[in-house]
């Protein structure tokens, strides 16, 4: 099939979306999938083929979903509703949307900001378990359960570290 | 008018501490939230009231634990029970929110008892985890629920808060999000606002009938 001119092409919408917690790894087809379950769960299915939804990129924690102009808010709604990725809980939240691909990629290379190292000790003991830091940023701080599986994290902060 | 969030859990309860739930309720658009087992303080500009939330519990009980609290900016909500239960906890002092309406039975909370909650400033709560979390049949039967409710609160005139019951800051979202899942349940705008300022109406005191010139 050949290529349509861009007058005759369907308008498209790109979502930017962040994925928490940090550090989570996403496979675009994993994520498509997640996507699709959700606008199908809540729209249904009549709705998810109007949305056309695809995801494009995913990179450090940034996503772009592409949905057809018009649907963004259909498209908004049904993200709010994921809530695991492959059997760990997530969440995604919404940057910004755009027309173009290129105008997101600046605004995640404005976005990306460095992490900070921890104040104080790498290492701590909350309810009898041994968490280590995973991820600290401002004063956001991850701490994951020591272990293989079944590994708890806990959302603190640095002021709730000097408290432990 | 200051959009609250009208139930969180922080740890012990849930997997965050209160300050990074405050810190991310901050970035997600909220003023205050309702925090289970925390005392009221405020963190990172967000004003956190301390949550009371009773269940399981008989009328007599509830009156009793009512009168035990002695945090007086404490929030006390109790879980809805049957028809009975709900019209006898609307007229008990002290009580703020009915929750989890969407879970009781479908006769529970009628107009008799809108009314009595119109009356005795007694919100009722939505809880948005259903619409977020659940699939199929549980999510049908919320929203369902939740619009039997809202046809009766446009009747009543009772207050409505709105509620994310996050043990995470994963299971949080923000205003804009929240205010979306309230339009699938047929409220618009000024009905979100409303609902997010439900808490304001329940803890400010009621202006009164006579007054002194």
């Amino acid at each position: 099939m050949t290529v349509r001119p861009p007058t005759l092409r369907e308008k498209r919408r790109y979502v930017l979306v962040s994925a928490e917690p940090s550090g989570t790894i996403i496979e675009r087809k994993d994520l498509y999938y997640a996507v699709c379950d959700a606008i199908t769960s809540l729209w249904g299915d009549v709705t998810a083929a109007l949305i056309m939804p695809a995801v494009i990129v995913s990179e450090n924690g940034y996503i772009i979903i592409r949905c057809r102009r018009g649907t963004e808010r259909e498209l908004s709604l049904a993200l709010a509703t994921i809530t695991s990725y492959r059997e760990n809980p997530i969440a995604l939240r919404i940057v910004a949307a755009s027309g173009t691909i290129n105008t997101l990629r600046e605004r995640i290379q404005r976005l990306q900001t460095p992490d900070t190292e921890p104040v104080g000790p790498q290492e701590y003991i909350v309810g009898e378990k041994v968490f280590h830091v995973t991820y600290c940023s401002g004063q956001k701080v991850d701490l994951i359960e020591k272990g293989f599986k079944n590994t708890n994290r806990l959302f603190l902060t640095r002021e709730d570290l000097e408290e432990l | 008018m200051k959009i609250t969030d009208a139930c969180i859990y922080p740890y012990p309860y849930g997997d965050s501490s209160v300050r990074r739930m405050a810190l991310e309720a901050r970035s997600l658009g909220f003023d205050r939230l309702v925090a289970a087992g925390i005392s009221s303080g405020n963190f990172y500009g967000i004003d956190v009231l301390n949550g009371v939330l009773l269940r399981d519990i008989t009328l007599k009980d509830l009156v009793n634990h009512v009168r035990d609290i002695r945090d007086k900016n404490a929030v006390v909500s109790v879980q809805a029970g049957d028809s009975g239960f709900n019209r006898a906890v609307t007229s008990v002092k002290g009580i703020s929110i009915i929750r989890g309406i969407q879970s009781a039975d479908r006769t529970a909370f009628d107009h008799v008892t809108a009314r009595m909650a119109a009356d005795n400033r007694v919100a009722v709560d939505i809880d948005l985890s259903p619409l977020i979390s659940a699939r199929g049949i549980i999510r049908q039967r919320a929203i369902h629920r939740y619009r039997d409710i809202l046809v009766l609160e446009r009747r009543f005139e009772f207050p409505i808060t709105l509620s994310s019951h996050a043990r995470s800051v994963l299971e949080m979202r923000a205003v804009r999000e929240i205010s979306g899942l309230c339009s699938l349940l047929g409220m618009d705008s000024p009905d979100v606002e409303k609902a997010f300022a439900g808490v304001d109406t329940i803890t400010t005191p009621p202006d009164p009938a006579v007054r002194v010139l």
